[in-house]
């Protein structure tokens, strides 16, 4: 394993009950590297992303995150492996989750005063200085019910990154937005790219998983059915599943048209893969 | 109306035992109501399971029997406990049996969603709690622990049974001295809802106030 491998992914096996979730799931994530993982609905993407920060316990494989390490099976891990590997890696959830009961700022400033006892002037101005760089300095005091979805999110990442985390998670997090509020959200995501961070996410968002992704991951059916540079996955699919799932999404009006009449506009809709 | 002259402070200073009693016994029953409602969600089968048996037990049984028997029926066993602590044993017991319930509400009341952010930061159990669990239910509970404190000074009557003088105590010797007893339990009503509605003021506003950010 060399040394800039951020998170590793070994043969992760994930099961409710008598139903697997998905199986086998293995691969490795660099240090700066963007990995978005694409899938129909109900492939385990959100449940796979969940358990890199073991949210969900997994029956087979295991998880390294830096120099920590999650088995699956042996029963749960050590409290402090898993404070450690929580500390490590960011989470913004498609929900925001954010803290009702404290302001954007409380928000931000909660989880480095908690967890590292960091002082308060030190945590507030951290805070500041995240709410800022993402445009929401005017917004630091106000609570969250106040704050419009794309708002929130952008507060819920600032709160993932005043951890200072190794990784950021995203679980789908512009698909609970209105459309016009997931350019900024995007927007935030790109920024972070940007400046190196290392990030995993599970999107919908095909155009901008071809531009901002260094790897995409194809889920289906509980499997990995592909993987590699993104706009290789995105334009030239090998595999027949992921090939099938990326018509659809990115052609549903043709998709759509499979074995119908082609209405009007059917053809002429199909220009690009608009986001 | 001399008599009212006569007996207010007997009933003030009952009012004042009442709402000692009521205090201690809220303010004990609340912090052990947290610790065995944290317990019964996460303490396994025979710690929740106990902690539910008590419960159960705590609301199946008339009050009064409830009293008699930790006031009458420990000092066969030569447990003999005071007027004052007897019953104040027992709205603490009592009180528990109620506080667990309205705990455990309001903590499985706070989303999932919750759980899982503060998890994703790294907090512990006991830190998640503190900070972003309790702060939540807290606003889920406000009504109905406003209803068990206004609950508990109402039961504070049952206390004369076993001779605490509190203002129920002093109406009664009240109206056997005086055989006015309509003044005698007109004041002690009066004594009570002063007491209650207070309580209701307070809790509405506190009401009000977490609302803000709801």
């Amino acid at each position: 394993m060399s040394s800039d491998v951020v998170v590793d992914i070994q043969g992760l096996t994930k099961r409710f009950g008598p139903r697997t979730v998905f199986e086998d799931i293995s691969f490795q994530v660099h240090r700066s590297e963007v990995v978005a993982v694409i899938g129909p609905s109900g492939a385990g993407k959100s449940t796979f992303i969940r358990c890199i920060n073991y949210l969900h316990p997994f029956e087979a494989g295991r998880i390294r995150v830096l120099d920590h390490e999650l088995v699956g099976g042996g029963g749960p891990p050590s409290k402090a492996t898993l404070r450690q590997i929580r500390m490590q890696v960011g989470m913004a959830f498609q929900t925001f989750n954010l803290f009702p009961h404290l302001t954007a700022l409380g928000n931000v400033m909660l989880g480095p005063m908690e967890t590292k006892r960091v002082p308060a002037s030190e945590a507030r101005d951290k805070a500041m200085a995240l709410l800022t760089s993402v445009g929401l300095a005017d917004r630091a005091e106000a609570y969250p019910r106040r704050l419009s979805g794309g708002e929130q999110q952008r507060v819920a990442i600032c709160r993932a990154l005043a951890m200072d985390p190794e990784v950021m998670l995203f679980d789908e997090p512009t698909s609970m937005l209105d459309p016009e509020m997931v350019g900024e959200v995007l927007g935030t995501i790109r920024g972070l790219a940007a400046q190196g961070m290392t990030l995993i996410l599970v999107t919908h968002e095909m155009q901008f998983a071809k531009e901002v992704a260094d790897t995409v991951v194809v889920m289906a059916d509980g499997r990995v059915v592909e993987t590699g540079p993104a706009r290789d996955v995105l334009e030239h699919p090998t595999s027949e599943r992921s090939r099938t799932f990326l018509t659809r999404v990115l052609k549903p009006l043709e998709a759509a048209g499979d074995g119908q009449a082609s209405g009007p506009g059917a053809t002429t809709a199909l220009g690009g893969d608009h986001p | 109306m001399h008599v009212v002259a006569l007996y207010w402070q007997a009933i003030v200073d009952g009012g004042g035992v009442d709402l000692e009693l009521t205090a201690i016994a809220v303010a004990v029953s609340v912090v052990v109501g947290i610790l065995a409602a944290v317990g019964r969600i996460y303490g396994g089968k025979l710690l929740g399971g106990a902690i539910t048996v008590y419960v159960e037990i705590i609301r199946g049984l008339p009050p009064i029997l409830q009293l008699f028997i930790i006031y009458f029926g420990l000092s066969q066993f030569q447990i003999n406990l005071s007027s004052f602590s007897a019953g104040l044993l027992w709205l603490v017991l009592y009180g528990v049996g109620y506080a667990v319930e309205i705990f455990r509400a309001g903590i499985e009341a706070v989303s999932v969603g919750q759980r899982e952010a503060a998890d994703a930061l790294g907090l512990t159990r006991v830190q998640a709690l503190r900070r972003i669990i309790l702060p939540q239910a807290w606003m889920v509970m406000l009504p109905s622990l406003m209803t068990f404190l206004v609950l508990q000074v109402k039961n504070t009557t049952l206390l004369y049974l076993v001779g605490i003088a509190d203002i129920m105590y002093q109406a009664r010797l009240g109206t056997s001295a005086t055989e006015q007893p309509a003044i005698m339990y007109g004041m002690a009503a009066i004594a009570y809802l002063i007491i209650n509605l207070t309580l209701s003021r307070i809790g509405s506003t506190l009401e009000r106030r977490q609302a803000l950010y709801r």
